[in-house]
């Protein structure tokens, strides 16, 4: 953990403990503070395990942008599954299984073409959302927009079981950052390719374990997302989605290009992005202005933290 | 100039599949003149953004860069001039703060990449969403249709207009940018930005000029758009970024900067043209032999057309670098 990474997670952890004694000062009567705190997994869980799946991605200087698509098209295959009367468990592992096999089959293209991460994943962005309204239209009966799930049995992981997924996924990807070599094998890679591949280690293989292992992550963090909502609407669903996670990664303390970053800066941020979002609900925003702002701090961040790295940047390009 | 005739080509047979798809019948040949006629007169008014941000776009990702804001940047100026009140003062309260709200759109894509380094994917992502929000706090859930009460704007929504608009922009502008030593300033950047550095070119101050020059063409667009469109909501034009850089990509221009064709560009926007207004042309024919909507296989065309246009640009490049 370098020294800019540590800097960060000690300037969130004040930050989120300044946000929260300002949610607790703005609290009206009869509103207690821990039932806010309870209800923040749901909210929190898709971000941050979202968020760990795109860090160890983002390590090895690749991205994947696709995510809302990919969110979309899983829960669309849940969706169906629910339709044809599926026991919550099974949907459940359907709806798994598809996530994890998207991010795979990007992390296979990335890792195998010569084409950008970006551009391939910004590709998958049209594609898999075709692909969720095309599996949506041809698989539900009648379909017109929208799945809706009405038994209560299929919304326990996103609705009870949030805050459990939430903290066995920041405890995994926390263990995991601190004890396992392949996190850093990740990191390496995004610092030098060349002197990964000098070293005798095989980047492509690498660069697809990330996309493995966050694929993982990323199938809990669709799970939670999708059963929490009462209808799948393969065309809109999470739009914007992957933005909120990219900055939550960023603020985390990750360096966009690569070969720099935590897990726990990843879950911090996350959880920043949320109290901010909640700051503005109890200092009276209304719905539209609240996203407005919630873009521009998240622009604001992006931007600062890029300025930061601009002078190492700079001075690599020069030498 | 083999890209733009391979296009041309494969821009015939597409309107022939789609005019067949459409189930046309024709009875004589003066009627299949006139329906080509009309076809392509809509065509060229419907691509008319397209093409104007087609262009812009051809010359950020000439430069390296990449701008998915276009979409939002469009709707945003168009909800702020709806918000104006129809009428004669139309043209000296909304133009000049649809304008202003252009550049600054521009600028800060351009503060973003420009002075903070921030890569132009993540940064123009950020926008792109942010502007968005932007329409719905100007637009609230409401759709106005203002710009057809207003005297003469309706000039930009027909073929008349949008050629003119088109003409200017690109017989200029191209001549332009074909002869000046900006554009190849542009190239050398989006080729190899430290060489440039060294060779004295203000990179800064380029990727400036550049953003704030898509924000005005954002504007012109937004001019064509809402004199066609008299209706619009704050969630208008979702998406018209990826059509027009699948467009730019189909037309040679290479995404990694360096490379790039603004004929290619022309023609790579009216084959999506085509393919959009098509497959909604298509759309009897399409619930009649297939059991899902046909207007779907757009977005998983754009993914695939990306990719593919990419890999086909690298690709070539590749094979001339070897002879």
């Amino acid at each position: 953990m370098t020294r800019g990474v540590r800097r960060r997670l000690a300037f969130l952890l004040a930050g989120n403990i300044l946000l929260l004694l300002a949610i607790w000062l703005l609290l009206k009567q009869g509103s207690s503070f821990s039932d806010v705190l309870l209800r923040s997994a749901p909210d929190i869980a898709p971000v941050a395990l979202a968020g760990f799946a795109l860090t160890g991605i983002i390590f090895t200087g690749a991205i994947d942008l696709s995510i809302a698509s990919a969110l979309a098209l899983a829960g669309t295959t849940f969706g169906s599954l629910v339709t044809h009367h599926l026991p919550p468990l099974p949907a459940f592992f359907g709806c798994l299984l598809s996530a994890w096999v998207i991010m795979t089959f990007n992390g296979f293209l990335v890792s195998r073409t010569s084409i950008p991460a970006i551009i391939l994943t910004l590709a998958g962005l049209p594609f898999y959302r075709g692909l969720a309204l095309i599996l949506a239209d041809v698989t539900v009966p009648n379909f017109s927009g929208n799945v809706s799930v009405v038994s209560e049995a299929y919304h326990l992981p996103g609705k009870q079981l949030a805050g459990l997924f939430l903290s066995l996924g920041a405890i995994a990807a926390v263990l995991f950052d601190g004890y396992s070599k392949q996190a850093r094998l990740w990191l390496s890679l995004g610092n030098s390719p060349e002197a990964c591949n000098l070293m005798g280690l095989n980047p492509k293989r690498i660069q697809f374990s990330a996309f493995v292992v966050g694929g993982i992550f990323f199938s809990l963090a669709v799970l939670v997302y999708v059963t929490r909502v009462q209808a799948i609407e393969p065309a809109r669903m999470a739009l914007g989605f992957e933005l909120q996670v990219v900055a939550a990664v960023i603020l985390g303390g990750t360096n966009i290009f690569g070969g720099e970053g935590s897990y726990l800066g990843t879950l911090l941020g996350a959880i920043f992005l949320y109290l901010v979002s909640q700051l503005l609900i109890y200092a009276g925003a209304s719905a539209y202005l609240q996203d407005a702002i919630t873009g521009a701090i998240i622009l604001l961040i992006i931007g600062i933290d890029c300025a930061l790295h601009r002078p190492a940047k700079l001075m690599e390009e020069l030498a | 100039m083999k890209r733009p005739c391979v296009l041309f080509g494969l821009l015939i047979v597409e309107v022939a599949l789609f005019t067949i798809l459409s189930g046309h019948q024709f009875n004589s040949f003066s009627d299949l003149t006139h329906y080509f006629r009309t076809y392509f007169a809509d065509l060229i008014t419907q691509a008319t953004p397209t093409l104007i941000l087609g262009f812009g776009m051809t010359l950020v990702l000439m430069a390296g860069g990449i701008d998915l804001s276009v979409g939002s940047t469009v709707a945003l100026i168009s909800c702020v001039m709806s918000s104006f009140s129809p009428g004669g003062n139309f043209w000296f309260t909304a133009i000049p703060a649809g304008l202003a709200v252009a550049m600054s759109a521009g600028a800060l894509n351009g503060l973003m990449i420009a002075r903070l380094d921030v890569p132009p994917i993540i940064a123009t992502l950020g926008t792109m969403i942010f502007y968005r929000g932007l329409c719905f706090v100007v637009m609230g859930d409401l759709e106005k249709s203002p710009f057809l009460e207003i005297p003469g704007y309706d000039f930009f929504g027909k073929f008349k207009g949008a050629t003119c608009l088109l003409g200017i922009i690109f017989l200029f502008g191209g001549t332009y940018s074909a002869r000046s030593v900006w554009r190849r300033e542009i190239l050398m950047i989006g080729g190899n930005r430290v060489a440039a550095r060294f060779a004295t070119i203000p990179v800064e101050a380029r990727i400036w000029q550049i953003y704030i020059l898509m924000g005005l063409l954002a504007f012109v667009a937004a001019l064509a758009f809402t004199g066609r469109n008299g209706s619009l909501s704050a969630s208008s034009l979702t998406g018209l970024e990826l059509h027009v850089i699948v467009a730019v990509v189909l037309g040679g221009t290479k995404v990694q900067g360096g490379a790039g064709s603004l004929v290619g560009t022309f023609f790579g926007v009216l084959f999506i043209a085509v393919l959009d207004e098509g497959l909604r042309g298509a759309a009897i024919w399409g619930r009649q032999n297939l059991p899902f909507k046909i207007s779907h296989i757009e977005y998983i065309l754009l993914g695939l057309l990306l990719v593919g246009g990419v890999a086909l640009n690298n690709y070539l490049s590749r094979k001339k670098l070897a002879e």
